[in-house]
């Protein structure tokens, strides 16, 4: 029953940093972002101690990624990076932007995938900071929506909304039936509609491929749905590589998503492990950007991780308790 | 023209089963439980995927904004009502 004691955690993590994000996000925009990030070190301090299930599965994810065995120091790293990414989170969505570089990388094949006005998708993981690709989209000749899970943020998404009342524009929400409608209406306006491709909901949608040395269920939904739109496939990355400096890398993908009549399943599973494989090599380069502190590996995604009812359901598991705050708003 | 092919639940359930690849029979769909969540099981995807194929076989266009989604998608035979009224071939 482990899956219930780290859902119950995440669920009481999730509650407590609704109020932690409040404080820090008026008290750093008052005070400025050296004085936010000087108090990132004793609340990563009191994470590292008090939350067993991330420190746990961060160090089973550092092992894999970094090829030798994890030390303490390494682990409160990966803490560390991820509340340095939500104190950024807060920065780049207040527009205060002054300070921060955000270089782009590989813009050329998000602007071939596009050139035909035909629209694509982008499609990212709980890596890095989602936030970054927001900034660089609001710049963009071509709008950038984002398909995500808003139900349950509750607190935190209403801090984020009063920081940036536009954000809710560019988002479309999962969960209802005509979620996907709306992404098609976006691909036939010629816009761009940003994906996160990692976690899994269902079995039923879900392949077992590589990653990291070990076979993790990867969804296969967001292949179903590039095939089904028929669209470019282009991959991003919004990699933290110091403060306040952040690399979106856009990386070409497919052109075309066939999916077969016949060997659709077989198809779809060749998807996602190619799409396994990008990811692995982001894990490789940039370790401590990883951002799904759950046993990734588990076999059975829904039954290991509990989530709640028919929203647990769709393309991805951002509703699942365990889901980082900073990407699954 | 419009309304008068007759459009049956079974050959609806059919078109289900074939579009999202389904492994299970027309017949195993009831034609009153729900289609998304619990019931089927079907989501977003689905959906998509299903609307596709609705728009190719009967020419019905469903739209992102229109509030009877939750109806025309309640079951099997709330969505054959609304290909019945709506197709176009």
């Amino acid at each position: 029953m482990r899956g219930m004691t780290e859902s119950s955690w995440s669920r009481k993590r999730e509650r407590g940093s609704g109020a932690l994000i409040r404080f820090m996000s008026w008290l750093s925009l008052r005070l400025g972002w050296p004085v936010g990030f000087l108090l990132l070190f004793p609340i990563s301090a009191y994470f590292f101690c008090f939350s067993g299930g991330a420190r746990g599965a961060s160090r089973r994810y550092l092992d894999r990624a970094l090829g030798r065995p994890a030390t303490a120091a390494d682990v409160f790293r990966h803490i560390f990076t991820f509340a340095c990414v939500l104190l950024d989170r807060i920065f780049l969505l207040a527009g205060r932007l002054d300070r921060f570089r955000i270089e782009v990388t590989g813009l050329d094949h998000l602007l071939a995938a596009t050139s035909g006005g035909g629209g694509c998708v982008l499609f990212g993981a709980h890596f890095g900071s989602f936030e970054a690709l927001r900034a660089f989209g609001r710049n963009a000749p071509v709008r950038v929506n984002a398909l995500m899970f808003r139900a349950n943020a509750g607190a935190y998404s209403q801090i984020m909304d009063r920081l940036d009342p536009r954000l809710r524009e560019d988002i479309i929400e999962i969960g209802t039936p005509d979620s996907m409608l709306r992404v098609r209406d976006c691909i036939e306006r010629g816009e761009i509609v940003g994906i996160l491709a990692d976690r899994t909901a269902c079995d039923r949608k879900a392949a077992a491929v590589p990653f990291l040395g070990e076979q993790a269920p990867f969804p296969t939904g967001p292949f179903t749905l590039a095939g089904a739109l028929g669209v470019p496939v282009v991959l991003f990355f919004g990699i933290r590589k110091g403060n306040r400096h952040y690399e979106v890398r856009f990386e070409p993908f497919a052109e075309h998503v066939v999916l077969p009549a016949g060997d659709r399943a077989a198809a779809l599973r060749d998807l996602a492990g190619r799409y396994a494989g990008r990811l692995e090599a982001q894990c490789r380069q940039n370790p401590y950007n990883w951002f799904n502190f759950y046993d990734f590996w588990a076999r059975h995604p829904a039954k290991a991780i509990p989530a709640g009812g028919a929203r647990a359901r769709d393309l991805d598991g951002a509703a699942r308790p365990g889901s980082s705050p900073v990407l699954a708003p | 023209m419009t309304a008068q092919i007759e459009t049956t639940e079974h050959e609806v359930a059919q078109l289900i089963v074939d579009a999202l690849h389904l492994e299970m029979t027309a017949d195993e769909i009831a034609p009153d439980a729900p289609l998304f969540g619990e019931g089927l099981g079907l989501d977003s995807i689905d959906a998509l995927e299903l609307a596709l194929a609705l728009s190719r076989t009967y020419g019905v266009d469903l739209k992102s904004d229109d509030a009877r989604n939750p109806r025309i998608f309640a079951s099997l035979r709330t969505l054959t009502g609304h290909i019945e009224a709506h197709r176009t071939r």
